[in-house]
């Protein structure tokens, strides 16, 4: 994370963020290893419990309270690090969705902040997961196998696993690079087949910069662009709840049939949450061959090696995107068995890969 | 795992200590052990209607720092924290430590460089304290680590530092009150005395407080409390005295320490163990040897030593010196960079006399004074 992904200069400032008692062993190694480099490197920590008390009893002026003092301190950083490690991942399932919703979109605050800043290249930022029981629990696995699997597809057990990202992400960028001449996409799997234009629309690599394990292309298509049906065999996890095998019908870019054996209920009430909520925001490819299950962590899930994801909300406006909505719903369609993919009708995917390696491209871009 | 106290700890230090108003900003600080009383916290600032943030200290991080950071690294000020002090109404700080000799074999210069850089911080927060922009208390989570330096079970250390806050009271804050009120009393009646004389074992001291002020601690910044504190005129302590308790600072340890002063200085110092420490601190500045502070530790609830500052200098019947920094709102002039509490029991065989009288035996002051 220090060599790869922030690369920062003795005397930069350097925040982590995240649950102080199931992320410590992480956060204090990342603080030491900061502090070798030279970096002033300092915590802010949350305490598991305490946003449950405040959405629970909380007034709504404490609900939506933004603490001017971190607003100001996001102004004076050179860079921050999101350690997510839950003790428990529902803790909030029980509380008033109203409630966390206020609270959450007061937190966004922070957020919007720092991507400008991250946009305009004063900030860099990187996200990761510290492995917990919870996370564990929900992946169906032992502590120690979930670190396992968690650490390989961080590839941090490699002997040089900066050289590794660094490989990746010139894969990944040349990928990308391709798909950027792509008009439109078909994609063919079990009770799927849709089409999604991209034309224009700019395809991003993320090989460990902003999150730790990484290894995806995305962008976001065309708004009235995706047609077709897709049955998203993986549950998705939002707020707590899961969607359990979700199927949509497309017309023209919008969501017109909605299905799911699980959850199928609060799947509907989601995409009437805006305007844009029943429009797509993003399409990508996972290629993470090291992530090779589902474990209910969309940070690892949308990267697994084979899979494609849809988002239906909020797309990447710097990609082109023009959807605008409160909600980004990551939907992961698994394509490792049947999946097929054709670009502008050639097939370029079968089975959950690629078929050719990419043309070599340009070294990969070392982006602020 | 919940235990009512925390509850009722909370209650006070929300409600008494701290008097926390809506709209307040308070920070929370201390470690993840605290966290059961963290939460109790959190909820009585909500309750109260002001913003609880909460700043959550891991073990480990300081010593990062002492251990690998360079000279420019041990110098810096978090300006994120220099804004809490700048901004917040109130400041809650639990001390709750993990171990509490963590840090005993860091490089002593390398912490001292670390220990002054936090000290604008502190001036600042004692300066906004005083002028009346902020509320500060200073309490303590018992954890293993502390109960381990009391030479005690969790179980029993809990006792005690809950039973030091008398949250076994029906009505804890109607007794710190109490208390307050007793306390009061017992400075004024300091304050119309001009010169003391302490004898006990080892110990024959004479110290002047003329035109100084006797400031009760009454569980507002320090909790628990009990103690009447001033600083004494810096020329005037005469004699020898040896403390009873050891001295502890930066996770160091002196036994057995037996001081001389002449016309307010040092002139004599040992101690059975880590005479080589004690003469070091001393050595630290010029304030270093001289007094700046003269108390009498008044909490009966607590009766024995810790090694915890925080209780052991509120021991009912004895009383402590500080060598070092003086407190401005005492009237004390002494400036140092250390002020290092010891601790002198006056339980049996002691007197102290004021202006010639006898006014404090065996612990205890007599009739009419408090």
């Amino acid at each position: 994370m220090l060599d790869h992904s922030l690369r920062l200069e003795p005397g930069n400032v350097l925040r982590i963020e995240g649950e102080a008692v199931a992320g410590a062993p992480l956060i204090v190694s990342l603080h030491r290893e900061a502090t070798k480099r030279g970096i002033h490197c300092y915590t802010a920590l949350d305490l598991n419990g305490l946003k449950e008390i405040l959405v629970a009893e909380g007034s709504d002026e404490q609900l939506e309270f933004v603490s001017p003092i971190e607003l100001r301190e996001l102004d004076a950083i050179d860079a921050s690090v999101t350690i997510w490690s839950e003790v428990n991942t529902r803790s909030f399932t029980r509380a008033d969705t109203d409630r966390r919703q206020r609270q959450l979109n007061a937190q966004r605050q922070f957020a919007i902040r720092r991507r400008d800043r991250i946009a305009s290249g004063e900030h860099r930022w990187c996200g990761t997961l510290s492995p917990t029981e919870g996370h564990a629990q929900d992946a169906d696995m032992s502590l120690e196998d979930y670190e396992d699997f968690v650490f390989r597809a961080c590839h941090v057990h490699d002997d040089d696993p900066v050289g590794h990202w660094r490989r990746v992400g010139e894969r990944l960028q040349a990928r990308a690079e391709e798909l950027g001449s792509v008009r439109e996409l078909r994609i063919v799997g079990e009770d799927t087949d849709l089409t999604v234009v991209v034309e224009g629309r700019i395809w991003r690599a993320a090989y460990g910069r902003q999150n730790v394990p990484d290894g995806e292309v995305y962008t976001s298509p065309v708004e009235t662009g995706v047609n077709g049906t897709i049955r998203f065999g993986f549950p998705a996890v939002f707020g707590g709840s899961e969607i359990d095998d979700a199927r949509l019908e497309l017309e023209n870019g919008r969501v017109v049939a909605a299905e799911a054996a699980g959850g199928q209920d609060y799947l509907r009430s989601l995409l009437q949450l805006d305007e844009g909520a029943s429009g797509v925001g993003e399409i990508a490819f996972g290629l993470n061959y090291e992530i090779d299950r589902f474990t209910r962590n969309i940070l690892l899930d949308e990267k697994i090696g084979g899979t494609m994801h849809m988002a239906l909300g909020m797309g990447f406006e710097a990609l082109g995107g023009q959807n605008r909505s409160a909600l980004h719903l990551d939907l992961i369609c698994d394509l490792r068995r049947e999946g097929e993919v054709y670009a502008d009708g050639e097939l370029v995917w079968r089975s959950g890969e690629f078929l050719h390696d990419p043309q070599p491209a340009r070294p990969a871009e070392h982006v602020g | 795992m919940s235990d009512s106290r925390h509850e009722r700890l909370a209650d006070v230090l929300v409600g008494f200590c701290a008097a926390v108003q809506e709209g307040d900003l308070v920070t929370l600080e201390s470690s993840t052990l605290a966290a059961p009383l963290l939460r109790e916290l959190y909820r009585r600032v909500l309750q109260a209607g002001a913003q609880p943030l909460p700043r959550i200290a891991l073990e480990g991080l300081t010593e990062n720092v002492l251990k690998f950071g360079d000279d420019d690294q041990l110098d810096w000020v978090n300006p994120a924290r220099v804004d809490d002090i700048e901004s917040v109404d109130v400041r809650i700080a639990l001390a709750a430590p993990a171990n509490t000799k963590r840090l005993s074999n860091v490089d002593a210069a390398r912490q001292a460089r670390f220990d002054r850089s936090a000290e604008p911080l502190r001036n600042r927060y004692l300066e906004r304290a005083a002028a009346g922009e902020l509320r500060w208390v200073l309490s303590a989570y018992p954890t293993e680590a502390a109960a381990q330096d009391a030479s005690m079970s969790l179980a029993e250390y809990e006792d005690f530092v809950f039973g030091a806050a008398f949250l076994d009271d029906p009505d804890p804050v109607a007794r710190w009150e109490q208390f307050g009120e007793r306390l009061d009393r017992v400075a004024e009646f300091l304050g119309t005395k001009k010169e003391f004389r302490i004898v006990a074992d080892g110990t024959d001291l004479r110290l002047v407080t003329e035109g100084r002020n006797w400031i009760p601690s009454k569980g507002k910044e320090n909790f628990p409390d009990g103690e009447i504190f001033t600083g004494p005129v810096e020329s005037s302590v005469e004699g020898e005295i040896r403390f009873t308790y050891p001295g502890v600072f930066n996770a160091r340890e002196v036994v057995d320490v037996r001081l001389r002063f002449e016309a307010g200085e040092v002139v004599e110092a040992t101690a059975a163990r880590g005479e080589e420490f004690l003469r070091e601190m001393i050595a630290m500045d010029d304030g270093a040897r001289r007094v700046g502070e003269f108390a009498f530790g008044m909490n009966d609830a607590i009766t024995m030593f810790t090694r915890n500052t925080l209780y052991d200098e509120k021991i009912g019947g004895t009383m402590h010196l500080a060598l070092g920094t003086a407190y401005p709102e005492t009237g004390g002039l002494n400036r140092s960079a250390l002020h290092w509490d010891l601790v002198c029991d006056l339980r049996s065989g002691s007197e102290v006399h004021a202006d010639g009288e006898l006014v404090y035996s065996n612990g205890q002051f007599l009739n009419g004074s408090g």
